[in-house]
């Protein structure tokens, strides 16, 4: 036991010490955040920035453009954004609201009179205001069914904009249209008036849940949290093993101790360094979430809707079963490779196991309970992220729950049982496969 | 061979593929020896260290080291040197001798200051908060001979523990063994420089091609040979002392020759002969050196062998 130790011991003081540990241990929340928000926040800023020439050809939609800004909320496409933007509205609102728009009424050919405006777009003058985008309303637009918005800009790709303009102007048209029928304005923007859709996720303990769609942020994040620290440390072990037949270290080893100690110490090592990993990582998120959530709830936003810190613990089961489950088979694929090149063949199919869940989250998150999702959260090699990723968005029944962490223990005694064996008898034929008989009077002894 | 052996070798066999690196080898070490296993590159000697420890299993016989059919039971009161590093190349060089005695079942508290003691004698105490792999080859080899000794072993096993080392630290290592030896620790060493064994060893045991073919006294192995050998240090052209008349065998080097007598020959014709062509400053008749005896029995054949054989 005390050699057991030894090993863990060294395994997880040399990797902590790493300064690629450290480093990735500080950045990795933030390249997260990044990855997440940053898109969202460029969206922001590009419609902040915009300003579009508007040609109403009708001469009568002034009011939707004039001095104020189009009553549009900001949609950002995605739907992660667009529930951080619905938090961020609060403070953001002001700036975000500034399209700015310029209103030109021109009765008659909206077309010609649009001319200068596009021709200033084509050449983008330096000498005068920067124009992003020109919207031509064609005269008929009361009258004709089938008349087109006409939106002209250096970037078509621009769908946002162009999204809010066209709600912008249709908004105006259909009062427009009604106060043609002798409803005012003000009765007409009451019979407008769209609602926003919010979601609850109801559970059987009665609790309700708001913010299904933050759920699939908050689904992804703990998903690649199970699943990054796996692969990196996982090969950490696999490159570790091979390190150590190369240098041959192994033989020390071998000749101080039993495998499966060596192979209980390393891989218990790891599983140490994966926790403390994953463990600063939710300390980070949990600050920023208590400086952010702080705020949010001085802004009248409850955090605590969103995010079941029950689920905590979970986290920690799942992770150690993932962990466990494949830093077995990482750990034979170093003890029959020869070299780091040999080891690295092993790694593409062992990942692509691995991130079986990860590309299917959409459906699992979409669908918690579909016959896709139950299957797959009780197939050992998928359990971890499968599974976690209902308990977060769902609640499974406690029967799959505790038959997918039994099935997946029993299954990481097997992998370990026979890691410990091939472990044995792999890292020492150096180049010469062991014969079969050679084999069986190894799992024997070892 | 001593009723007193700490290790027995018995027909032991291991096969690799095709290749019998092992082939029904036996010999014994006694207790407070240092027993010397030589042979030419690829004998075997390293293989047969390996199974001893427990790394290799072998095919066939029985190896009982220590009152103990397994090493496993033992393995704590044996000292290993692997032939080639057997170290993390990033550790550093006082945590990894910690370590190394950690798994041997020490606790570090108690090994650090034998620890020290080590590094220091070896002239490594600057370099203990270095990385392993900042240091020279000799600076490695000594690092590995503390790891297999920190744990202060019964038997102590090295697999060519002078590699790499400088002539100082040779003398430094040779004085260490044999203070070992002082202590009552039986020391098993493989070597294929045959100066550095004769100096060394108590024992030999000289295997080839996997099989021991000479085992024994050192002293006794070599007065086995008899006393017919002549061993003679000049200045000159020796060039003509393997044609002289009674000489069976000869090996002439730049200043030195080692002349095997025929049955019956006159060592004094010899000499005389000698003395006509070339000044003599040592004169010897005594058992042939452990390399000629070396080289009869296991390398006549390859050094018979003419260039163009050898080629092809």
């Amino acid at each position: 036991m005390s050699k057991l130790l030894a090993v863990l011991k060294r395994e997880y003081v040399e990797v902590v010490r790493k300064k690629s540990f450290i480093i990735m241990t500080l950045i990795f929340p933030f390249l997260m955040a990044a990855l997440m928000f940053v898109p969202t926040l460029l969206m922001m800023k590009g419609i902040e920035s915009k300003r579009v020439v508007v040609v109403d050809g009708t001469g009568k939609l002034q009011d939707a453009f004039g001095t104020h800004a189009p009553d549009v909320p900001l949609r950002p496409a995605s739907k992660v954004g667009r529930e951080f933007a619905k938090q961020a509205e609060g403070a953001q609102a002001a700036k975000v609201a500034e399209l700015t728009t310029e209103y030109v009424a021109a009765s008659g050919d909206a077309k010609s009179a649009a001319q200068p405006y596009l021709d200033r777009l084509r050449e983008n003058d330096d000498t005068r205001a920067r124009l992003d985008g020109v919207l031509v309303i064609p005269s008929d637009a009361f009258t004709d069914a089938s008349a087109k918005l006409v939106y002209y800009s250096r970037a078509a790709s621009d769908l946002m904009t162009q999204e809010r303009l066209a709600t912008t102007v249709n908004h105006a048209l259909a009062r427009g249209r009604l106060a043609g029928r002798g409803i005012d304005a003000a009765d007409a923007d009451r019979l407008l008036k769209r609602l926003d859709l919010e979601s609850v996720q109801l559970s059987k303990s009665g609790k309700e849940k708001k913010g299904g769609e933050l759920s699939f942020l908050v689904g992804f994040i703990f998903a690649a949290l199970l699943l990054f620290p796996t692969m990196i440390h996982g090969q950490e072990v696999m490159r570790g093993i091979v390190q150590e037949k190369t240098e041959r270290v192994i033989e020390i080893l071998i000749s101080s101790m039993p495998s499966f100690d060596l192979l209980s110490g390393k891989v218990a090592g790891l599983a140490l360094v994966g926790l403390t990993q994953v463990g600063a990582w939710l300390a980070m998120g949990g600050a920023m979430a208590v400086y952010s959530g702080g705020a949010a709830m001085v802004a009248g936003i409850n955090v605590f809707q969103y995010v079941d810190l029950r689920v905590i613990p979970w986290f920690f089961v799942f992770f150690l079963l993932g962990y466990l489950t494949f830093v077995c088979i990482y750990a034979v694929g170093g003890a029959i490779s020869n070299s780091d090149k040999e080891a690295q063949q092993f790694m593409g199919p062992i990942m692509m196991v691995a991130m079986v869940p990860w590309m299917l989250a959409f459906p699992i998150l979409q669908n918690p309970e579909s016959t896709l999702a139950t299957v797959l959260s009780l197939i050992p090699v998928f359990t971890p992220i499968t599974m976690f990723m209902r308990i977060i968005v769902s609640e499974p029944p406690m029967w799959q729950v505790g038959l997918s962490i039994a099935l997946s223990v029993a299954t990481i005694y097997v992998f370990f049982w026979m890691t410990a064996k091939i472990f044995r008898i792999g890292i020492l034929s150096y180049g010469k496969r062991p014969s079969p008989a050679e084999l069986w009077r190894w799992l024997k002894v070892a | 061979m001593s009723a007193d052996a700490v290790l027995w070798v018995r027909e032991v066999t291991k096969t690799f593929g095709q290749v019998r690196a092992v082939d029904r080898l036996s010999f014994a070490v006694a207790r407070g020896t240092i027993t010397g296993l030589l042979g030419r590159n690829g004998a075997g000697k390293t293989t047969t260290l390996r199974m001893i420890n427990g790394i290799f299993l072998p095919d066939a016989g029985v190896i009982e080291l220590l009152g103990a059919a397994d090493a496993a039971a033992v393995r704590d009161r044996i000292g290993y040197l692997p032939e080639e590093r057997g170290l993390y190349r990033k550790m550093r060089v006082l945590d990894q001798l910690l370590f190394l005695a950690e798994i041997k079942g020490q606790r570090p508290a108690i090994v650090r200051a034998r620890a020290e003691a080590w590094l220091k004698r070896f002239d490594l105490w600057d370099k203990r908060a270095g990385k392993l792999e900042e240091l020279s080859k000799g600076n490695q080899q000594k690092v590995q001979l503390i790891g297999a000794l920190l744990h202060d072993p019964d038997l102590v096993i090295l697999d060519e523990p002078m590699s790499g080392l400088d002539p100082i630290n040779v003398v430094l290592v040779r004085t260490i063994l044999k203070e070992l030896k002082a202590e009552g620790r039986t020391i098993l060493l493989s070597t294929h420089m045959m100066g550095e064994a004769e100096k060394l060893v108590d024992e030999i045991v000289l295997i080839h091609e996997g099989r021991a073919v000479l085992a024994g006294e050192l002293e006794q192995v070599r007065a086995s040979f008899g006393s017919n050998t002549v061993h003679l240090v000049f200045e000159g052209d020796g060039a003509f002392l393997a044609g002289l008349p009674g000489v069976a065998a000869a090996r002439v080097d730049t200043n030195a020759a080692e002349l095997r007598l025929a049955p019956g020959a006159d060592a004094q014709a010899v000499l005389t002969a000698a003395v006509a062509k070339v000044r003599i400053s040592r004169f010897e008749i005594a058992a042939p050196s452990l390399e000629e005896i070396f080289i009869d029995r296991v390398g006549a054949g390859a050094l018979e062998r003419r260039p163009a054989e050898v080629a092809v």
